[in-house]
């Protein structure tokens, strides 16, 4: 029961970090991106290649998995958002679908279809530490960098480009720079919880960054609200007990179980979108308007 | 005789086969009102797009302090000191008044802002918002505003930028009296400060009482330029204004 | 390099490319004239495909599943209007909220599809796409003849309608200048309508063609997506003509990639050319440039 528990604790955090992410880019700097999962997948590889290759130390995992994932966002991003948000959603459409693939073949980085099994148990330093705390630490650590930038000029300077684009730039604002700087944080972002996750389970393939990893890690921050720090938070977990929820329902065939998650976050995010668009937690702020 | 900080020659710009601005030249004076006035679509705003970037021009050339800008992004321009106000204002709706003009006090977009400086900014901030007369709204969201407010905020936003080229586009279209008084207290002081100001706007009055020279736009072309007396007694300059438009090929 | 080979990977891809064709015309035909990111249109594109499937199946005449098809993609177009993005553009509109909720739908369809008719490959066995050599190793079915004779036919009467009827330019107007059209008492609610409904009876002849021919699964609809997307982009936004332009050369662009790489790098043909566009020329093959 403990180990259930510390389990679903530490993928709570992990998604949590994949949702508050994921969240910055969307509700702050108002870039929509499908393919959130393909840097969690970058990330995992890249921690969990550095612990077989090198040593297991978490730090190590993540700094790599942060510097893979942020620094290839920006490949994407950086032209993609020059121009007008809409390429950017088609581009990360893209980027999912082709990712699988490429995740697929790349035996000798991935692991293939059959992925990365036997990654050691993490240590900082040369002393082992449990996945959790390390989960839990690094929530908190990036959740206090985003609120810490959230009230800060970047968070200004995303949150007016989201606002008033044009204006933004009339002010002096480089926006294709700013985006992609926030693109290249969240991902990173993505990337560290990659590293968690192999650190954690110890096993990594391909089927865990697929689109329906992206649509999951986006239900999350929609349920949760996009105008707080802490809703994504909560619709994550939300979301996690869902799978040990449905298991209670006796008229769920198990191989269908799959698709009536992906059934319900779809109708979840539809529905909100038309009857709450603020999700649960956030304000009811959302939107446009003439001013 | 110094020269004007922003001058325009030969700008132009098509669309398809609209010729938008033909062959403007025009040139703002620091410490000086320059009003563009015109009929509507006569390529006011377009010409202040050409000048800002926002727009590509098919000929001509933009003087800042003597450096060629055209096809500078709207970015760099504004960080070289040119500042421009929008006909629909583009508050940032969801930020705070404050936050408003504490955005524009900052130009990098990097997680932090170069060249320190932290209480400067905020200074000047609070400043732009004491002039504007909304201190008190401070903490206020932008799409909360009256309207009145609205546009004081984006004069605030231009005052913290603290650029000393100002492209006002109907900065003070429906203001009340009061208001309307309070505007051209902030022009004025902005004039004598020595920043060159550049205006779009309709209301006559306000034409008259604030500019020192003008400048009439008819399909693209500057068709006059001079003192504001002058140039508002032209007869022929009234029909157009008001629609008719003369026989001859202009 | 087998001269061959290379024929018959261009014919496959112009016969993709012509499906393409149609299903982007769709998107972007709604896209230009209600601003709607219509993210769902894939799935428009899944539910008439597996009707069609289904009445085959059913034993049902080949015209009625065509009918059903149809049928059924312009109820969803018309649905997803009146019941999604209306209510959503009421009270607030932003891309963020129509995207996901037209998102939400896709997914939804896409599993049900998933649990009702199997996951995996579905297709229909018939007459129309049985090869015959035209050329040593060179291979042709009637479903090509098929598929290029429907693309330029709905095309050319698309064109006129959207020239010559009363709705079609009012639809054209709408793309342009919606307040304008208020103005004049004309209905932009009606004109949205049928902008849905003409966008996604689009896609019920591909998804039939394509449930002849290569075949379908239930994830089918966002290969469909990106492809349509990719191609109103690459075609540039505005450009009826162009998206279905750039449907067909994505189609061939997928279809040439085979003779380097395998099967599964279909989907990276379109995402790279999407890519080269947005890097060298953004505005697309025939984009109007809007003026900011």
């Amino acid at each position: 029961m403990i180990a259930y528990l510390a389990n679903l604790a530490t993928l709570a955090s992990i998604f949590g970090i994949l949702a508050v992410t994921l969240n910055f880019m969307v509700g702050y700097a108002g870039i929509f991106s499908v393919a959130h999962a393909v840097f969690f997948g970058l990330g995992a590889y890249a921690g969990a290649q550095v612990a077989l290759a090198l040593v297991p130390d978490a730090l190590a995992a993540c700094a790599a998995a942060a510097l893979i994932a942020g620094g290839l966002s920006l490949c994407l991003a950086l032209p993609a958002l020059r121009v007008r948000g809409e390429y950017f959603v088609a581009a990360s459409l893209g980027l999912q679908m082709v990712a699988l693939t490429v995740f697929s073949e790349a035996k000798p980085l991935t692991g293939g279809l059959g992925g990365l099994i036997g990654i050691p148990q993490p240590r900082i330093f040369g002393v082992s530490v449990g996945a959790l705390p390390l989960s839990l630490a690094a929530l908190v650590l990036i959740l206090l960098a985003i609120a810490a930038m959230a009230r800060g000029s970047f968070g200004r300077t995303l949150q007016a480009i989201r606002d008033a684009e044009s204006a933004a730039e009339a002010l002096g604002k480089h926006v294709a720079v700013a985006k992609a700087l926030a693109v290249g944080f969240a991902c990173a972002g993505a990337g560290i919880a990659g590293a968690l996750f192999a650190l954690h389970m110890q096993f990594v393939n391909v089927e865990s960054f697929t689109l329906e990893q992206s649509v999951l890690v986006m239900a999350m921050v929609i349920v949760g609200g996009t105008g707080t720090l802490l809703g994504p938070l909560i619709g994550a977990v939300l979301l996690l007990s869902l799978p040990a929820g449905l298991a209670f329902l006796p008229f769920i065939p198990a191989t269908e179980v799959g698709a009536v998650q992906q059934i319900i976050y779809g109708a979840a995010m539809t529905l909100l979108m038309i009857f709450r668009p603020a999700g649960l937690v956030g304000d009811l702020s959302r939107g446009r308007s003439a001013a | 005789m110094t020269e004007a900080p922003l001058r325009c020659e030969g700008l132009a710009r098509s669309f398809g086969g609209v010729r938008a601005v033909q062959g403007v030249s025009l040139a703002l004076p620091a410490g000086q009102v320059t009003a563009l006035v015109g009929p509507n679509g006569a390529g006011k705003t377009t010409l202040f797009n050409l000048i800002t970037g926002n727009l590509r021009a098919d000929a001509g050339s933009v003087f800042l302090r003597g450096r060629p800008i055209l096809g500078l992004r709207p970015w760099q321009v504004a960080r070289l000191g040119v500042a421009r106000s929008f006909q629909d204002l583009r508050l940032f709706t969801h930020m705070s008044v404050r936050d408003n003009v504490l955005a524009a006090t900052e130009r990098s977009a990097w997680f932090w802002q170069i060249g320190g400086g932290r209480r400067a900014r905020l200074a000047a901030a609070e400043a732009a918002l004491e002039a504007t007369g909304l201190t008190a709204l401070a903490s206020a969201r932008a799409v909360d505003l009256a309207y009145a407010e609205r546009k004081f905020l984006s004069m605030a936003r231009i005052l913290a930028a603290q650029a000393d080229i100002w492209l006002l586009d109907e900065p003070a279209s429906g203001l009340d009296l009061a208001s309307r008084l309070r505007f051209g207290q902030l022009l004025k002081d902005a004039r004598s400060r020595g920043v060159a100001i550049c205006l779009i706007e309709h209301n006559l009055d306000v034409v008259m009482e604030l500019s020192d020279r003008i400048a009439f736009l008819d399909q693209g072309r500057v068709l006059a330029e001079g003192e504001p007396q002058a140039i508002l007694r032209d007869p022929r300059l009234a029909a157009i204004y008001f629609g008719e438009r003369p026989q001859e090929v202009a | 390099m087998d001269l061959m080979l290379v024929l018959q990977l261009l014919l496959g891809g112009l016969q993709n490319g012509a499906l393409y064709a149609l299903t982007a015309a769709g998107f972007a035909l709604i896209f230009g004239a209600t601003k709607v990111f219509h993210v769902a249109h894939g799935a428009a594109f899944t539910l008439a495909g597996y009707v069609f499937i289904y009445a085959w199946n059913a034993g049902w005449h080949a015209a009625i599943g065509v009918a059903a098809a149809l049928a059924i993609a312009v109820l969803f177009g018309i649905g997803m209007e009146r019941f999604v993005y209306r209510p959503i553009q009421r009270h607030e509109g932003s891309f963020f909220t129509v995207f996901v909720a037209a998102f939400g739908v896709s997914i939804v369809v896409q599993n049900l599809v998933g649990m009702v008719a199997g996951r995996g490959f579905a297709s229909v066995d018939s007459s129309l796409s049985q090869g015959v050599e035209v050329l040593p190793e060179l291979f042709l079915a009637p479903v090509f003849w098929v598929a290029i004779g429907t693309a330029i036919l709905l095309f050319a009467a698309l064109t006129l309608f959207l020239s010559r009827t009363h709705a079609g330019v009012a639809l054209r107007a709408l793309a342009q200048n919606p307040d304008l059209l208020r103005a004049y008492g004309l209905s932009s609610s009606r004109l949205s309508i049928l902008a849905f409904a003409l966008g996604s009876a689009l896609v019920a002849p591909p998804a039939v063609l394509m449930a002849m021919t290569t075949g379908l699964n239930e994830a089918i609809g966002n290969h469909v997506m990106l492809l349509s997307m990719a191609a109103t982009m690459v075609g540039g936004i505005g450009s009826l003509r162009g998206a279905a332009v750039a449907g067909v050369l994505l189609g061939v662009a997928e279809s040439l990639v085979l003779l380097v790489l395998d099967t599964q790098w279909a989907e990276a043909a379109s995402f790279l050319v999407l890519f080269g566009f947005i890097l060298f020329r953004p505005t697309g093959l025939f984009g109007v440039v809007a003026a900011k």
